[in-house]
């Protein structure tokens, strides 16, 4: 059920708002009208556009899944929008315009090898992939996860962790740039982590989100193991205004982010004619 | 040996020997008539250059995108009085830039695909057809600058008007404005990096195309140049829409003149009075 | 034989529609002409080249609300904001009327922009054929031409004592009252011929020298204006941003470029296309090469306003030969 005006968000209550870490906190949002509650639906690596009525709007993607109920977003506080969402609380009234963008192929993940490599606030919208590949283990191959951060306190879903560990078939490798007097883990950086693990190739996808350095060298590592340009795969940012592919805010050579993204195979990118 | 010439020589000689990367000075505009700035990086190339009536632009703005380049750049009087202002607010180094001063014979008013035999009303009041700071000057200098009869001639017209007058004069004229920023783009003086218009947070006037958005724009930036403008005319050349911001800049320019004895960019030491506090200076408040 | 409306019944007719709709026609203010709404006919001139600034403001306008938010009592409410008036253009050119056609690609495509449907469904176009083509225009290179009827509902070409009139749509000849109008047996007059610009295979070629230096060689002396996209009749890049005044809270959509600086800029100081070269590429790219590629035409009607407005004579016809030499090289 699309509002006439896609401008128009939907009205929707922050039902729960936690901290994850010491600049990122969870929303958990719930809209307004029970008819826009039964009929939104939304696919892993989709967003939204957030307002914060009076101050802005921007896009976030989400951190639940679809097949549960709760609309999730981890947001860290880095501009205006995140900032003024960090001083709301549960009762809030924001609105909520989308879903946009394309979204992460898991029924052609099936039967893969998946290989989530993630740093700081990119392992949001990650997160959700590992969701349902952990609840729906058989489904797929083999679950590598490479979780890093600046240092300890910055390692977004720690509360998950156990959960993935535990997972059949399933290894969590968790790293940091800098340790602190408690990190008894490793002290590495992630692309370093991917040449160490020695992902094999062979029926598997490398799915990567977070600081555009980590993503430049962790690329140059998964082709130094033979990856090919569609077994990697990246959610991409850029600016964003309407979501609509109308603005051009977003619009990187023959593309808009916003439409044609923000999930991207490599050899998408490099197709992209403007350097990302 | 006429002006261009003698541009182009030197302009040759300075890449030759490598003491600048870069000349920055004019060539012909596409519409065979007019002038637009030229970089001139190799020296087979500044056969390009001309110097003529014709030469509007203020061409100092471009020493800002390249601050660590030896540069040399042709400068006409009012140009160079950017120049020090620059110096003066220790935005550009001065042994980074190489000043191939122009002694004027005035511009004449162009627009694209037109030219006149018009001075505009700048040239005609200029006390300076030498440059204020150069390394190399071209042209000869005239022996006594002219005197200017009723300078802020039209600025006192517009004192004299009613405040209901000015107000409804000025409405007008900014209800065309488009927020094109054409006027901050052009202007030496304005390169803040981030500029009060895209402060989110107090949000001075925001993205709002609309009348007392657009007065707040033009007035706050006039105010801004207060004591800084160097008069180029530069602004009000590239405004779309024709508003008379000259007459903004150079109320001001009359204010501070007779408030503080000061005109911007005439010596690159001499302390602008809104940059500088000096102590036992007087506040003016509950004296 | 062909319909013709005298000067008289024209002005007369213009009159009239002033009662039920908003009539926008060029006039004269402060040495420009510029479209502005018109109240008395006689301030309407009928004897210029181009405005300074295209119609596409009356469909896209400079500053436009998108909604309104009212919080009361812990509540909020949205509402959206319509256009109820029909407006009539007066006036435009052939080219513009292109440059809006061409606009409503991008905002009518799925899904179709709400503000800018309403706008474009209560607006009728009433176009004047050129009789001279400046030097700058070369509208024939980009699909349009200056007696083109294309994308008008009435097209008016100057004759003796009055118009040649061609109705072209319904909506055209619903607007134009029969009674006004007779016949004529003179042939229209002969079309101007501006000049023309080197667009064959200009798409790929634009992409041939898309990583090449030429960009920031000419991005030497952009000033980073906007004045090319705001008097552009096909550009469209907008930003959004709210307010709050008094408790009021507005959705306000405004003209952007992505000529200025801090267009790319996100959040955490991340600058994805902050070189001179790459912003003015992205102008070029966007009108010769991404449009084209996404919409089938170039984004350009050769109306040769950013020509006679560039303060620094960025020409876009210059970029174009420019262009199409690079190109074959690279590809040589």
């Amino acid at each position: 059920m699309k509002p006439e005006n896609p401008f128009l968000p939907y009205l929707a209550t922050l039902q729960n708002v936690t901290d994850l870490t010491y600049d990122v906190k969870l929303f958990t949002l719930e809209f307004n009208d029970p008819a826009v509650r039964k009929s939104f639906d939304y696919k892993v690596g989709q967003f939204v556009f957030l307002s914060v009525f009076g101050i802005g709007e921007s896009p976030f993607t989400f951190v639940s899944v679809p097949y549960k109920t709760g609309l999730e977003h981890a947001i860290r506080r880095v501009g205006t929008v995140s900032s003024a969402l960090h001083e709301l609380e549960p009762g809030a009234i924001v609105g909520v315009r989308g879903p946009f963008g394309n979204c992460f192929p898991l029924e052609e993940y099936k039967g893969k090898n998946i290989f989530i490599i993630g740093g700081g606030i990119g392992m949001a919208p990650l997160r959700p992939i590992i969701t349902t590949v952990v609840d729906h283990r058989e489904d797929y191959g083999d679950l590598v996860i490479i979780n890093g951060a600046r240092t300890p306190k910055d390692l977004v879903f720690a509360p998950e962790f156990d959960t993935w560990a535990k997972s059949p078939g399933t290894r969590l490798e968790l790293t940091v740039d800098r340790g602190d007097e408690n990190w008894k883990g490793r002290v590495a950086l992630v692309p370093s982590v991917v040449s160490e693990l020695k992902l094999s190739p062979q029926n598997a996808i490398a799915i990567t989100c977070g600081p555009p350095i980590m993503i430049h060298f962790t690329l140059i590592e998964l082709k130094k193991l033979g990856f090919t340009p569609n077994q990697i795969v990246t959610t991409l940012e850029r600016k964003m205004k309407c979501g609509l592919g109308k603005c051009a805010r977003c619009n990187v050579g023959l593309k808009y982010v916003c439409q044609d993204g923000p999930v991207f195979t490599l050899e998408q990118v490099s197709e992209l004619i403007e350097e990302f | 040996m006429n002006l261009a010439e003698q541009i182009r020589n030197k302009a040759k000689e300075l890449l030759e020997s490598k003491t600048v990367e870069c000349v920055i000075g004019y060539e012909r505009a596409t519409d065979g008539l007019t002038a637009r700035p030229l970089f001139v990086y190799e020296p087979e190339e500044v056969g390009k250059l001309i110097f003529d009536q014709t030469c509007t632009h203020n061409l100092v703005k471009y020493l800002l995108n390249r601050r660590d380049k030896a540069t040399a750049i042709v400068v006409k009087p009012c140009d160079s009085r950017a120049i020090n202002l620059l110096l003066n607010e220790k935005q550009i180094q001065r042994e980074k830039v190489l000043i191939i001063g122009v002694v004027c014979p005035g511009i004449v008013e162009t627009s694209w695909n037109q030219t006149s035999e018009k001075l505009p009303a700048r040239c005609q009041l200029c006390r300076q057809h030498t440059p204020v700071v150069y390394d190399f000057l071209v042209g000869e200098t005239p022996p006594t600058e002219p005197a200017v009869p009723k300078p802020y001639a039209d600025i006192v017209e517009m004192e004299a008007k009613s405040v209901a007058e000015r107000q409804s004069f000025w409405a007008e004229h900014f209800s065309r404005c488009i927020r094109c920023y054409a006027c901050r783009q052009v202007c030496p003086g304005c390169y803040c990096s981030e500029c009060f218009v895209g402060q989110l947070d107090p949000l001075w006037v925001g993205i709002r195309i609309a009348p007392s958005e657009n007065q707040v724009w033009n007035a706050i930036r006039a105010f801004h140049l207060a004591g800084r403008c160097i008069g180029c005319h530069e602004c009000e050349r590239v405004c779309p829409v024709n508003i008379p911001l000259m007459l903004l800049n150079q109320k001001l320019e009359k204010e501070v003149g007779e408030l503080f004895n000061f005109q911007a960019g005439l010596s690159a030491e001499a302390l602008p009075p809104f940059a500088t506090f000096q102590k036992g200076e007087k506040l003016g408040i509950g004296e | 034989m062909t319909q013709f409306i005298s000067k008289r019944n024209l002005l007369s007719w213009l009159k009239r529609l002033t009662e039920e709709h908003i009539l926008i026609a060029p006039t004269r203010v402060a040495e420009l002409t510029l479209f502005q709404k018109v109240n008395r006919v006689e301030e309407i001139i009928f004897d210029f080249n181009n405005t300074a600034l295209s119609p596409k403001e009356c469909l896209f306008p400079t500053t436009e609300t998108l909604f309104n938010v009212e919080k009361k009592d812990g509540q909020v409410e949205l509402t959206p904001v319509t256009i109820d008036q029909k407006t009539v253009i007066f006036g435009l050119r052939p080219c513009d009327a292109r440059g809006i056609a061409l606009m409503d690609s991008p905002f009518l495509k799925e899904p179709a922009d709400a503000l800018y449907q309403q706008h474009r469904d209560k607006i009728t176009l009433v176009g004047l054929a050129c009789l001279t083509a400046c030097p700058e225009c070369f509208c024939t290179s980009m699909g349009s031409a200056p007696d083109d009827p294309s994308n008008l509902d009435i097209l008016l070409t100057e004759a003796e004592d009055g118009y040649i009139v061609q109705i072209i749509t319904e909506k055209g000849k619903a607007l134009l009252p029969e009674e006004l109008l007779s016949t004529t047996q003179a042939p229209p007059p002969a079309p101007p011929s501006p000049k023309a610009v080197p667009t064959e295979g200009l798409v790929q070629r634009t992409q041939q020298v898309f990583d090449t230096p030429y960009w920031d060689r000419l991005a030497d002396r952009c000033i980073h204006c906007n004045l090319c996209a705001y008097v552009c009749p096909t550009c469209y890049c907008f930003d959004i941003r709210d307010y709050t005044d008094k408790g009021k809270t507005e959705r306000v959509r405004s003209w952007e470029s992505c000529q200025s600086l801090g267009f790319t800029r996100q959040a955490g100081n991340i600058e994805p296309r902050n070189t001179k070269g790459a912003r003015l590429r992205q102008r070029f790219a966007h009108k010769l090469l991404y449009f084209p590629e996404e919409f089938g035409a170039l984004g350009c009607v050769g109306c040769g306003r950013c020509v006679r407005v560039c303060p620094v004579n960025i020409d876009i016809r210059e970029i174009i030969t420019d262009i199409q030499k690079l190109g074959a090289k690279v590809e040589a």
